[in-house]
């Protein structure tokens, strides 16, 4: 009888280390292409389907390229601790990622930052007041990582809030850009990720024009700066488009 | 039923939707006596099965499993270790079930659900011991190298016969799986051979091609219900929380018993019934067979 | 067919019982169980005041903590938990003492083979002593299938890895009735499956055959209990 030894041996991935890997961008160079293709303002195709989980009040599939997440809404419903009586509802979200989502094996664990992220980019696009003393939940898991992931997690999250029927003022629409030398890239996969210089991370409700956060990190100029965000800004409009198509879709597919 | 008088009277009154919600237990046995489910199945039925192979492209084999709505995503990732010394020229298998946040309300961050180590210990138990892998394939060098296979699985959905559905998806993952093709490095190191270094290396690979495992006698599992003298295939989860006596049995493709699985439940086994579950589930697993069948030819043409 | 086994038992011998109760003095009811040299011991704290977590306004909750001998609780432990629980729910009568918790520690003291079933005998035991209400007990058996098809009860942990495969069998003890006996089409009750787990491949036939001797063997084990139920709670009694 096969039987798995008392301790677990230490293992391996068998896969190429980076440095034996050509590097896809070297120093000043303009004239790269994108591993996969694109164009350096073009964004991967995206997909979205509501209604992904049945046991979820509300839910949602997304896929752009390879980064493939799905995000369930529970609630309103009751508070898990014993909190202190507020007038407003909360909102409580989480982002954990599967143990094969990365291309060396994780370990699968909840990931705090993207957590608390999410929140923050959600929070200022729902009504709280409408489910006051009641808790919604927001899970969110990544089945495979390609890139981009959190703002991928942020539009799929909203869409699923409104799939939930919770209040909000609009969707939330998140596109990322990547800063390689002199270059932007828009809606960056993981391997541009990996030698980026600076990264932006825009949040918007697009009917409304109205941003809910902006990350920043790395080594930016002004003008790049000014760039992305409208680069960002005219991306989350067109991803606000596809959004409410999907929602649309998905309500005139249940009518008839 | 504490009352079941009054909840006569109130039963002719109130709609359905609320009926199903006060007195679930009388619903369903309203039903059962009709022979049909509350969803329009017979009670020996299972419900509508799918496999997709291929759904993860970051790991060497991986499926999507539905049962109804009920959802898993199995993909297996392979790395390598040094066997041990008892077993020179074996590989291993590492299998763990996750049941995240998201596929039930029940379950919440940080507080994992009391199912999913018993269904991942249900899971590798049958799997090792269905012998339906030979941990003899999974070795590179004798000694010094072996493959470890990392099998998880993740409910995306749970709505009932979670433990059939994970296996069913474990069981498509392994016949998804390609064993890449790798060599051996001056440090001693197992690396993967990318396809324009295949001729090149002076080194000859480990293992020259991409190869499939071979499966041999692939278990299939089917759940049921026994309440009174009633057999519920496949149950959902609500008809899991309302009637509790599950009974999980495994069979493999030549038709012999890998296991049976009832713990507890107020409504004890007579031979009798467990025969007709037994006789289902054969059923079950030549539907099962077919259905996986179809879904490697499918890989197979793309 | 002649079985030669290393204790020179006989294909359906147990091996020798033992069983006393009420062995620990802070608890509500307690009992210890050898099979052999397989010795576990059961603590019932409870009914008591039912924990948020579990609380359940028509039922009583029964919790099973399972402590191995040495280690850490892992998946194993988990799952015995499971099956513990499960079948000590389906025994019990819950509806007596509704929103009340009866916490079941099972503390392992050494592991000589069929020590699932080993456990459950020593939780009834420890239930019947702290006095909770219960339909019936359950007597709870392993049976071991060989290579060559032939089918040895109540294993050392060296038969138990030698072997094919196993099942852990749990029926209820026969009840002594003063009402018609009851039977579910044409089956006496105690031939009824409270539990079944296996592990290891066997075919259907197999797996009967284990059945019909594991009942046989059980109905051994429900008069020692019932002997040693009846026998004032601080003798221990012992059998062969």
């Amino acid at each position: 009888m096969a039987a798995k030894p008392g301790s677990a041996p230490t293992t391996y991935s068998p896969s190429l280390t980076q440095k034996t890997r050509p590097p896809i961008f070297k120093g000043n160079d303009l004239d790269w292409v994108r591993p996969d293709g694109r164009g350096f303002h073009q964004c991967r195709p995206a997909f979205f389907r509501t209604g992904a989980v049945n046991s979820a009040s509300g839910s949602a599939y997304a896929e752009f390229g390879n980064t493939k997440v799905i995000v369930s809404v529970f609630g309103p419903r009751e508070s898990k601790k014993a909190m202190m009586y507020s007038d407003i509802g909360r909102l409580n979200c989480n982002v954990s990622y599967t143990t094969f989502a990365t291309p060396v094996r994780g370990q699968g664990s909840d990931h705090k930052e993207f957590s608390s992220m999410l929140h923050k980019a959600l929070e200022g696009a729902i009504m709280l007041e409408t489910f006051p003393k009641t808790t919604v939940d927001v899970f969110a898991l990544v089945l495979e990582s390609g890139g981009s992931d959190l703002p991928v997690v942020i539009s799929c999250a909203s869409l699923a809030l409104a799939d939930a029927g919770i209040m909000m003022y609009d969707l939330v629409a998140a596109v990322s850009v990547s800063c390689l030398g002199k270059n932007l890239v828009i809606d960056p996969i993981l391997e541009e990720e990996s030698y980026q210089d600076g990264s932006l991370m825009l949040t918007c409700m697009p009917s409304r024009y109205e941003v809910t956060q902006l990350i920043f990190t790395g080594e930016w100029s002004t003008p790049d700066i000014n760039e992305a965000m409208q680069l960002c800004l005219d991306a989350c409009g067109k991803l606000g488009k596809v959004m409410r198509s999907c929602l649309k879709e998905a309500t005139s597919a249940s009518q008839e | 039923m504490g009352l079941p008088n009054a909840s006569g009277d109130l039963s002719t009154e109130v709609e359905v939707d609320a009926f199903r919600r006060l007195f679930p237990l009388r619903f369903y046995e309203k039903h059962l006596s009709e022979s049909i489910r509350p969803d329009a199945r017979p009670l020996g039925r299972a419900r509508d099965t799918t496999i997709a192979l291929g759904a993860v492209a970051s790991a060497n084999g991986s499926a999507l499993a539905k049962i109804g709505s009920t959802t898993m995503l199995a993909a297996i990732k392979m790395e390598v270790m040094t066997p041990s010394t008892e077993t020179p020229d074996e590989g291993c298998v590492a299998i763990d079930f996750h049941m995240p946040p998201i596929c039930s309300p029940i379950v919440r961050p940080g507080r994992p659900a009391e199912a999913a180590p018993v269904v991942s210990k249900q899971l590798s138990d049958t799997i090792l011991s269905s012998g339906m892998i030979s941990l003899k394939e999974l070795c590179l060098v004798s000694g010094k190298a072996a493959w470890m296979a990392y099998l998880d699985i993740y409910c995306l959905d749970a709505d009932g016969a979670l433990f059939d559905t994970a296996l069913l998806s474990a069981v498509a993952a392994f016949s998804h799986l390609e064993i890449p093709v790798v060599s051996l490095n001056d440090d001693g190191k197992i690396v993967l051979l990318s396809e324009e270094q295949e001729g090149m290396s002076e080194r000859e690979p480990v293992n020259k091609e991409k190869r499939k495992l071979t499966l041999c006698s692939i278990p299939f599992s089917l759940t049921c219900i026994l309440h009174k003298n009633y057999i519920l295939a496949d149950p959902t989860a609500e008809e899991e929380s309302i009637m509790e006596t599950l009974v999980t049995i495994v069979l493999d493709s030549s038709s012999q018993l890998v296991s049976l699985y009832k713990p507890g439940g107020p409504v004890l086994a007579y031979t009798s019934a467990i025969q007709d579950c037994i006789a289902i589930t054969r059923q079950r697993v030549k539907e099962l067979q077919k259905i996986l069948e179809e879904a490697i030819s499918v890989m197979e043409v793309d | 067919m002649e079985v030669d086994r290393e204790d020179g038992r006989t294909q359906n011998q147990l091996r020798p019982l033992a069983c006393s109760r009420n062995v620990l003095h802070r608890a509500h009811g307690s009992a210890s169980w050898y099979q052999g040299d397989t010795k576990v011991l059961a603590a019932v704290y409870g009914p008591k005041a039912g924990a948020r977590k579990n609380e359940n306004p028509e039922k009583a909750c029964i919790e099973v903590i399972w402590k191995p001998k040495t280690g850490q609780t892992g998946k194993l432990e988990k799952e015995y938990e499971m099956i513990l629980k499960r079948t000590l729910q389906s025994i019990c009568i819950l509806t007596v003492n509704p929103n009340t918790t009866t916490s079941i520690i099972i503390q392992v003291v050494n592991d000589d083979g069929a020590l699932l079933p080993c456990a459950i005998n020593a939780a009834c035991v420890a239930l019947v002593d702290a006095g909770i209400p219960m339909k019936h007990l359950a007597v709870a058996i392993c049976c071991c299938v060989a290579k060559s098809g032939y089918v040895i009860m109540d294993p050392t942990k060296l038969e138990e890895q030698k072997m094919k495969s196993f099942a852990y069998l749990v029926f209820p003890n026969s009840v002594h009735s003063v009402l018609p006996e009851g039977s579910v089409q044409g089956e006496p009750m105690e031939h009824g499956i409270v539990t079944s787990v296996t592990h290891g491949i066997m075919s259907v036939d197999d797996y009967f055959y284990c059945l019909e001797r594991g009942c046989a063997a059980s109905a051994k084990l429900s008069d020692f209990l019932r002997r040693s139920l009846q026998r004032h709670p601080t003798d221990s009694s012992k059998a062969g």
